[in-house]
């Protein structure tokens, strides 16, 4: 648990990685980057922070994504109240699904997130008139203002991106070194003692969950606005395998972990997709690989390295 | 004597076509310490799983502290005053020692749990009493050590300490003896007879020296029932509990 102190040098490093993140890779890759990252942190808090395993988090994100592009298209709200109608619908699905099966454990805990994912897909699939249905929900505008400022470029898209990265970032880092967040923990280590001393644990789940599942909805918000329209693969089930594959890639013991998972994915998928079209082969051995031999996933071997030439320095 | 702290009227437990627990009362007076003696599979623990919330009788009645709590959720049990040790070690393993007290204590402030805004260093208070706590169960030298360092008496002690973090009325210790070493084992032992001024203790235990020793009532089981009960001298010469339980140790 690294968690325990706010802001420590996690904060820093992440703050780094998004200042430099768009003078290293294209600004439009940045820009998903970011969003990823965010809808990865939703897996990674859970995760990490209470051992939940939800394979269902595109559920929210996709939610999100809707919730923001109807607002957007056809209310005309802003930027800033769609995207926090986003977090707010994604959050209140998830609390109701999270209060109906938080009780249930292990694989059949799993086996609801996904169920509700997939149930997701086909109520969307259901609603055609309001999310499009297979085409997708097209002609979100895309010429918006936050306090004045233009966002209209892919540069001016990415900061605004990557600052409420940072922002949930930095919640969610003071959060898991809270008192909240402690119980959070001992959740995770053992959920009957926890019960046994006073806590009730469904509400605390219940809670982590929504949390979590208002971050999913408030990155498929920042994909709507990166990208103009909701493509229906938002809501599918390969997006909640895809949040997941990046956290468990980057590594759940870290928020910072859901920013190198997406970095990592986004960048190889990059790469690797010009030289062969079965590049998600690749990635499915990556994973396979960094499960046998780093199961702390990425953000882990950086704190293993330092950890190592420190030693190294005294001894 | 006045009203009894704990009265529990006719319960049972099945588990399937098993009758773990049949027809047993049992009434423990407050700061009185009352243990539960009997071969393994007597039912000692299942009563103790009945009694905390953990599994919920099949049949009769448990009335706390004049509340009947026989259906309540072992969460808001603790909250009541009744709060527990367990007999395999169930604590927060990779967390320090101080760090699973202070769980302990933060439980009993029901709203401090859901604050996520600031660190838990913030509440000095719960701090210092988790250093008095520490104290008390003899794991102040110990207090930054991860949990699965510590020795196997050392968790023991760990885990009465958790119980007494919830300031309960009655405290239910299930074998707080077991794998102890010999200095360990009379510390605790003295501890356990201190805790009298404060609340009643229901104690599960073998070892019988010190049973005998603290004990103001012991309640004796086999297959699930009650045997015999009354205080330690009246065990002590009972011919039942000598041919089934005590045989020639006592």
């Amino acid at each position: 648990m690294e968690a325990r102190m706010f802001p420590n040098a996690t904060t820093f490093v992440v703050l780094v990685l998004l200042l430099g993140l768009p003078f290293v890779v294209p600004t439009t890759l940045a820009i998903q980057i970011a969003a990823f990252a965010l809808g990865t942190l939703s897996v990674s808090v859970l995760l990490g922070g209470v051992g939940l395993l939800s394979f269902g988090q595109g559920l929210y994100l996709g939610v999100g994504a809707y919730g923001a592009g109807i607002l957007l298209r056809d209310f005309q709200l802003g930027l800033l109240p769609s995207l926090a109608a986003a977090a707010v619908l994604g959050g209140f699905v998830a609390c109701a699904v999270g209060s109906l099966i938080v009780r249930r454990q292990g694989v059949y805990f799993v086996m609801l997130t996904l169920a509700f994912a997939q149930m997701g897909y086909f109520a969307m699939l259901a609603f055609k008139r309001f999310t499009g249905g297979e085409n997708g929900l097209t002609g979100v505008p895309r010429l918006l203002s936050l306090f004045g400022y233009a966002i209209d470029d892919a540069r001016t898209m990415y900061c605004l991106a990557a600052g409420i990265f940072f922002c949930v970032f930095l919640l969610t880092q003071r959060l898991l070194a809270s008192p909240f967040g402690s119980v959070l923990a001992s959740i995770k280590q053992n959920e009957a003692r926890s019960e046994a001393l006073g806590y009730a644990v469904g509400l605390y789940k219940t809670a982590a969950f929504a949390f979590a599942g208002a971050i999913a909805g408030l990155a498929g918000g920042l994909h709507v606005l990166s990208l103009g329209f909701v493509s229906p693969n938002n809501i599918e089930l390969e997006m909640s395998q895809r949040l997941l594959v990046m956290g468990i890639i980057g590594g759940v013991s870290s928020p910072a972990g859901a920013l190198a998972g997406a970095i990592f994915y986004e960048a190889v998928a990059e790469t690797l997709s010009l030289i062969w079209p079965r590049w998600l082969a690749l990635i499915a051995l990556l994973l396979v690989a960094i499960v046998l031999f780093v199961p702390g996933g990425l953000w882990s071997l950086g704190a293993r390295l330092t950890d190592l030439a420190r030693r190294r320095k005294h001894g | 004597m006045g009203d009894p702290i704990l009265l529990i009227d006719r319960i049972g437990v099945r588990f399937g076509d098993f009758q773990a627990l049949s027809d047993l009362s049992l009434s423990v007076e407050p700061h009185a310490i009352h243990s539960l003696i009997g071969p393994n599979g007597a039912g000692k623990t299942t009563l103790f799983n009945a009694l905390t919330g953990v599994r919920r009788p099949t049949s009769g009645i448990v009335l706390f502290d004049g509340r009947d709590v026989t259906r309540i959720a072992a969460h808001t049990r603790v909250h009541y005053g009744m709060s527990r040790s367990f007999q395999v070690t169930a604590l927060f393993a990779e967390l320090t020692v101080e760090e699973n007290l202070r769980l302990a204590v933060q439980a009993r402030y029901s709203r401090e749990g859901w604050v996520f805004w600031r660190s838990p260093a913030r509440r000095t208070d719960i701090a210092e009493e988790v250093h008095q706590l520490a104290a008390e169960v003899g794991l102040a030298e110990r207090s930054t050590a991860r949990v699965e360092d510590l020795s196997h008496g050392g968790q023991r002690s760990l885990e009465i300490g958790m119980a007494l973090a919830g300031r309960p009325k009655m405290v239910f210790l299930d074998e707080p003896l077991a794998g102890m070493g010999i200095d360990d084992v009379h510390r605790t032992k003295e501890l356990i007879r201190s805790l009298r001024s404060r609340m009643a203790v229901l104690l599960i235990e073998h070892n019988m020296g010190v049973v005998l020793d603290i004990s103001d009532r012991i309640t004796v089981m086999a297959a699930g029932r009650k045997i015999a009960e009354g205080s330690p001298a009246e065990i002590r010469q009972d011919p039942i509990v000598r041919s089934a339980y005590l045989g020639s140790a006592a």
